[in-house]
């Protein structure tokens, strides 16, 4: 078992790694590794005008997502665990997880078919995208925070709470936001994660000033390895970063979960 | 300060389940105790006053004042829950606090009442806690303070002991009914331990499929059960089926019973009650014959310190008794105004 794990972990890696040393390599064709040492891609790809627009789209696109899911996901999430019974609950989680299902290309077909008429002209447009890149990660936000949610047993502590007279925003800003601080954080970061990288819904529905940076990345391929090295590794912080933060911050509210109550 | 249903019904959406024609009134300084096998529907009884369910019928009132369409923030009564629902991320003091603070009172003053309500529950060296860091116990009391300490109209409590270790309960059981006494306040109690019912409240429900089947004492419980579902649910019981044999006599499988028959007419199915403790140990050489007198073997026999429960295995049944006597029993009498007579059913 731990050589399979090791091994799984060198396939897992090494591309990781020969992109990093590729990125700081002079010069790298025909050989094993590459020659020399450079910093010039990485301040190549930090000067070059479309990565640096794509880059400023990318955290605009993540800025937004983010922002969209906190304002969506928390009420259809709050809708699902307080309202929904039987049935009625299990079909709203359907149709949350239905973008994880639907592959990502579908859904950008879809999106061109749409929004490329005359009654609807907005493919290409900024909102489109981040529109398209809500419908993609709010299922994770709906799932993280209908768990955490049950778990933390909200229903609960809503009602003792009305009983004590909190009036429905006080109950938001006193007991639900607080106990749910943690799990939105976590939700927020994955959301992060999973928008930095996304490349197929981007490619087809973005328009030409409003590439993602994971868009322009592939353009860098038919130039220079060492700059398409240093740009990807460029992505791969970002996304690494994210996940990070989102898994420490998963634990954190795991652990404050685990506290016993009775 | 009253607490009152009338006539209400309610069913849970997409179920049968739920509560029919309650009504029940609690009175000021009342402690009124809903018991019930699970699914009966004394719960529902509690998440309609509280405001969780609306009734589809009837209406439910606090202080004569309806409230049946109110929320339940606009109700102002205290609820102890299962669970306590101490809220966790805050301290001991600022969860007693909060209906306060929902009240507008300001901090320092809402702080001062709060730490005085914990002292009333004893809870006042541990104000700056919080609720992770207490026992089961220890929580309980720092909700029931947190449901008085705004002045509600009434008091619900939720299986307030259920998860309490036994020991506890009985020290928290006189601990609420304490509180509850020197708060003056109209009372609900939600419990599945008829013991706990009994040994507190002023009056009891007996509630079985969503309907109320008996109010009253714990005494008129006890002893003059409408029912055999209740007498069985209400401490223990011999119940066995008869037919009226004649004025003043009831046959059933382990004979003859003398017993007052009201007028009822012979051949009369009903149901015979009579409660273990009522059950006489005798002399088996000098035991009377006729009516009421039995002699049989032991077939159970359960020491549980105080008193004895035997199961006496008679010709044609089982007879229950408990008795405080250490000698074996062999012949037991049933005297005649132990005997009750239920409704067959």
């Amino acid at each position: 078992m731990p050589l399979i794990a090791i091994a799984y972990l060198i396939f897992l890696a090494a591309p990781v790694l020969l992109l990093a040393l590729g990125s700081f390599g002079e010069n790298w064709s025909n050989t094993l590794l590459p020659n020399g040492m450079t910093g010039r891609w990485y301040a190549e790809v930090a000067s070059d005008p479309s990565f640096r627009r794509a880059f400023v789209t990318s955290l605009q696109v993540v800025g937004t997502t983010c922002a969209l899911n906190l304002l969506i996901g928390l009420p259809l999430a709050y809708a699902i665990q307080a309202g929904a019974r039987g049935g009625v609950r299990i079909a709203a989680r359907l149709v949350t997880l239905m973008p994880v299902a639907v592959p990502e290309l579908v859904l950008a077909f879809g999106f061109i078919l749409v929004f490329s008429s005359d009654a609807l002209p907005w493919l290409g447009s900024f909102w489109l995208l981040a529109a398209g890149h809500l419908v993609l990660t709010l299922p994770y936000t709906v799932t993280a925070l209908v768990a955490d949610m049950e778990q933390l047993r909200l229903d609960e502590y809503e009602h003792a709470a009305a009983t004590l007279g909190a009036s429905f925003a006080a109950r938001l800003r006193d007991v639900t936001l607080p106990l749910l601080g943690t799990s939105l954080m976590s939700a927020m970061l994955t959301v992060a994660a999973l928008s930095i990288g996304e490349f197929q819904l981007s490619n087809l529905v973005s328009g030409f000033l409003s590439r993602t940076y994971p868009v322009v990345l592939l353009q860098a391929f038919y130039g220079a390895t060492g700059f398409a090295c240093a740009a990807t590794i460029v992505l791969l912080s970002l996304a690494i970063l994210a996940s990070l933060a989102s898994s420490l911050t998963a634990r954190f509210a795991g652990s404050s979960k685990a506290e016993p109550v009775a | 300060m009253t607490l009152r249903y009338e006539n209400v019904s309610f069913t849970y959406p997409g179920a049968s389940s739920g509560v029919f024609d309650i009504s029940l009134e609690i009175g000021r300084g009342e402690l009124l105790a809903i018991i019930g096998a699970s699914g009966s529907g004394k719960s529902t009884i509690l998440k309609l006053l509280a405001g969780f369910v609306k009734p589809d019928r009837g209406r439910i009132l606090i202080e004569g004042a309806e409230v049946s369409a109110l929320p339940p923030e606009a109700r102002r009564l205290g609820v102890v829950f299962q669970s306590y629902a101490l809220f966790p991320h805050m301290r001991l003091w600022e969860n007693v606090a909060y209906p306060l603070k929902v009240r507008g009172v300001k901090k320092e003053a809402r702080r001062a009442q709060a730490v005085e309500m914990l002292r009333r529950v004893g809870m006042d060296m541990r104000a700056d806690d919080l609720p992770a860091a207490l026992s089961g116990g220890q929580q309980q009391r720092v909700a029931l303070a947190r449901a008085l300490v705004f002045e509600p109209r009434g008091l619900l409590l939720d299986e307030p002991l259920s998860a309490l270790d036994a020991g506890l309960r009985v020290e928290m059981r006189d601990e609420i009914l304490r509180v509850q006494r020197s708060a003056g306040i109209a009372t609900l109690l939600v419990t599945h331990d008829q013991e706990e019912a009994l040994s507190i409240a002023d009056k009891v429900a007996v509630m079985r499929e969503g309907r109320l089947i008996q109010l009253g004492t714990p005494r008129e419980l006890y002893e003059t059960p409408v029912n055999a579902s209740v007498a069985s649910f209400v401490g223990q019981s011999n119940l066995w089926p008869g037919k009226i044999a004649g004025a003043g006599l009831v046959e059933t499988a382990i004979g003859p019973l003398a017993c007052e028959t009201h007028g009822r007419s012979p051949g009369e199915s009903v149901i015979v009650f009579v409660r273990p403790e009522r059950v006489e140990p005798v002399d088996a050489a000098g035991m009377a014959e006729g009516p009421g007198s039995f002699s049989g073997q032991a077939a159970a026999d359960r020491y549980l310190g105080p008193i004895r429960r035997i199961d006496l295995m008679v010709a044609g049944g089982l007879i229950r008794l408990e008795t405080h006597q250490r000698e074996p029993v062999t012949a037991v009498s049933i005297p005649r105004d132990a005997v009750r007579l239920l409704p067959a059913d």
